[in-house]
């Protein structure tokens, strides 16, 4: 292969890495604005998201669009669970109380997965990820391009969303001042209920996307949670798109020095920009002062 | 009467070794071993409690800082030859001077992005650990580390051999720990940390550089964490890249958190109850985490004091 083609298909594979990265980061961004409120355990989410699809797609046999619709419908129904049981009884309280609250969730749903569904990882090939495209020797998996089709219309969508739609301009006004929108008649705890909704179905949407390209494990979601932090931190906290611009931005180049500098060290590359970052604009990439 | 219970106390926890060798013949190492643990374990979550209980910053490096004294030692004590004493002193030196260089940074960082940032540090040490095989020998371990031996080049030497010998070199360290913990944490350094945690920017207003006492704490706390380290691991005579996980960070939030945050006697409960229970009960480690996430959880909903609290409204 040519080292053109070399850098083209690690530029692409960052670019399905970033893609991953932003859907999770951008539910952590906007719960972050709504609610003020760290989810540690988000990728969680993903690593639910993902086992739901590997029962509906390789032990029910559900055809590969049913199985991908379907496991963000039950991770939905779960972000609604979560709000109701543990969300609504940290939300006023410190932020200590919140970090050590959904860091204790990850931490039982990561331990209660590997009782119930083993160590052992799940591998979920499907027909996009074993065909190849290939032009002037340059391959591609179908499954990475549906990917970031994907990706491209999610974000529109959310974009769209947060923008034009009430509840989506209930979200934002949140994100600048709760108290105001409780007092001009702003339904806070639906729009909060629909904002973890909306972060769960994302992360589960990621994990459908990608499950087929990597291995599903019980323990993803701590190092995802992480890096996905690391994205919004650089993009401006609580900044939507700037969290989705960071993610990328890590994608990127985590795939770039796991393929030229030093595959054993990729999973440090978040943290290293994040802080970096952070040394030379300590608002984030793209940070505003207040808003999603 | 508080004295005197102290005291009896205090009896009962240096006679330990021979109570145990009385009551319990039978399981005299085990229950020995469990003791020795439980003292490195009070002793590291004090220091983990002078950050997140004094000045109120949450790290989740710990672990980091543990791995770093305890790799600096047993590279020292199997590679360079050098005696307990000397690679004790290095491996909190380094661990020390980490800290104060990874601090700069981290605390541009505030409240929970500090956390993330921390919790960021801990998982590259870790990969560290694992991947940097010339220097870490990675999944292999460190092996081979030798026993403790007290005492200066030339002078007598007390090799420590036993495991009573261990358990009591390991209480005189949580003892020293206890006491730098108090002197911290009651004359006026303490109300600066207090003054900090409390209220940041009337502390800056008072003249309390709110980042000078946070890095302090923070670099004091990596200090004992990398002397604790060294201690746990001439005492294991090997170390593993498994020793600083997250796991680590989970059993200190509970000791701490569930002990009492920012209190001697809640930390030193908690760390007796949660390092001696589960070996007692022989918890599976998933099942030890599922269960320590739910504590975790609903006491931190429920009674954000810790069981000290508790304790407190019980002796009223």
């Amino acid at each position: 292969m040519t080292p053109i083609a070399d850098l083209l298909e690690q530029l692409l594979h960052g670019l399905t890495l970033g893609a991953m990265y932003a859907m999770v980061a951008a539910g952590l961004a906007l719960m972050l604005g709504v609610a003020r409120l760290i989810n540690f355990a988000h990728g969680e989410f993903f690593m639910l998201g993902a086992y739901a699809f590997w029962l509906g797609y390789s032990e029910l046999g559900l055809p590969y669009p049913i199985a991908a619709l379907l496991a963000p419908a039950v991770m939905v129904i779960f972000g609604i669970v979560y709000q109701h049981t543990v969300i609504r009884a940290i939300l006023p309280r410190s932020w200590h109380v919140q970090l050590i609250a959904t860091l204790a969730t990850s931490i039982v749903l990561t331990n209660l997965a590997i009782i119930v569904l083993g160590t052992q990882p799940k591998e979920v090939p499907t027909t996009l990820s074993a065909r190849i495209l290939e032009v002037g020797g340059f391959r591609i998996a179908w499954q990475r391009l549906l990917v970031l089709v994907a990706a491209l219309v999610i974000f529109w969508g959310l974009d769209r969303f947060v923008a034009r739609t009430r509840t989506g301009r209930a979200m934002r006004a949140m994100s600048q001042n709760r108290e105001a929108c409780a007092v001009v008649g702003v339904d806070v705890q639906r729009v909060t209920l629909v904002t973890f909704a909306l972060s769960a179905g994302l992360a589960a949407v990621a994990a459908t996307l990608v499950s087929p390209l990597f291995n599903i494990f019980p323990d993803m979601g701590t190092v995802l949670t992480l890096k996905a932090f690391a994205a919004v931190v650089a993009g401006g906290f609580g900044y939507v798109n700037g969290a989705i611009a960071a993610s990328f931005l890590i994608g990127i180049t985590e795939a770039l020095a796991g393929s030229y500098i030093s595959y054993a060290y990729k999973d440090a590359i978040a943290f290293v920009i994040m802080i970096a970052v952070l040394l030379w604009r300590p608002q984030g990439l793209f940070g505003r002062r207040i808003g999603i | 009467m508080r004295r005197a219970a102290i005291g009896a106390l205090a009896a009962v926890v240096v006679s330990a070794p021979w109570l145990v060798a009385a009551l319990v013949p039978r399981q005299q190492r085990y229950v020995l071993h469990v003791l020795v643990f439980t003292a490195l374990f009070a002793a590291l979550a004090l220091s983990y409690d002078l950050v997140v209980g004094h000045v109120g910053s949450l790290s989740l490096a710990h672990p980091a800082f543990f791995g770093v004294g305890a790799y600096t030692a047993a590279l020292l004590a199997t590679r360079a030859g050098w005696p307990f004493l000397g690679a004790l002193i290095g491996a909190a030196l380094a661990a020390g001077v980490v800290a104060a260089l990874v601090g700069v940074p981290l605390f541009r960082l505030t409240e929970h992005a500090f956390a993330v940032g921390t919790l960021g540090l801990a998982l590259v040490a870790s990969v560290v650990a694992n991947n940097w095989v010339e220097v870490t020998r990675g999944p292999l371990c460190i092996t081979e580390i030798p026993k403790p031996v007290l005492g200066v080049p030339g002078g007598p030497a007390l090799a420590i051999t036993t495991l009573p010998g261990h358990y009591w070199l390991a209480l005189a360290a949580l003892a020293a720990v206890v006491l730098l913990y108090r002197g911290l944490t009651t004359f006026r350094l303490g109300r600066a940390f207090h003054a900090v945690r409390d209220n940041e920017p009337l502390a800056g207003a008072a003249g309390i550089d709110p980042l000078k006492y946070r890095l302090l704490a923070f670099t004091i706390a990596a200090t004992v964490a990398g002397g604790v380290g060294a201690l746990y691991v001439h005492y294991l005579s090997v170390m593993c890249p498994e020793e600083m996980t997250v796991a680590l960070t989970v059993n200190l939030l509970v000791i701490v958190f569930l002990g009492g945050v920012g209190s001697l006697r809640g930390v030193l409960v908690g760390a007796v109850l949660f390092t001696a229970l589960p070996e007692v009960l022989r918890l599976a480690p998933t099942w030890r985490l599922v269960i320590y996430g739910t504590l975790l959880l609903l006491v931190v909903v429920r009674s954000p004091e810790g069981l000290e609290s508790l304790l407190r409204r019980a002796a009223r």
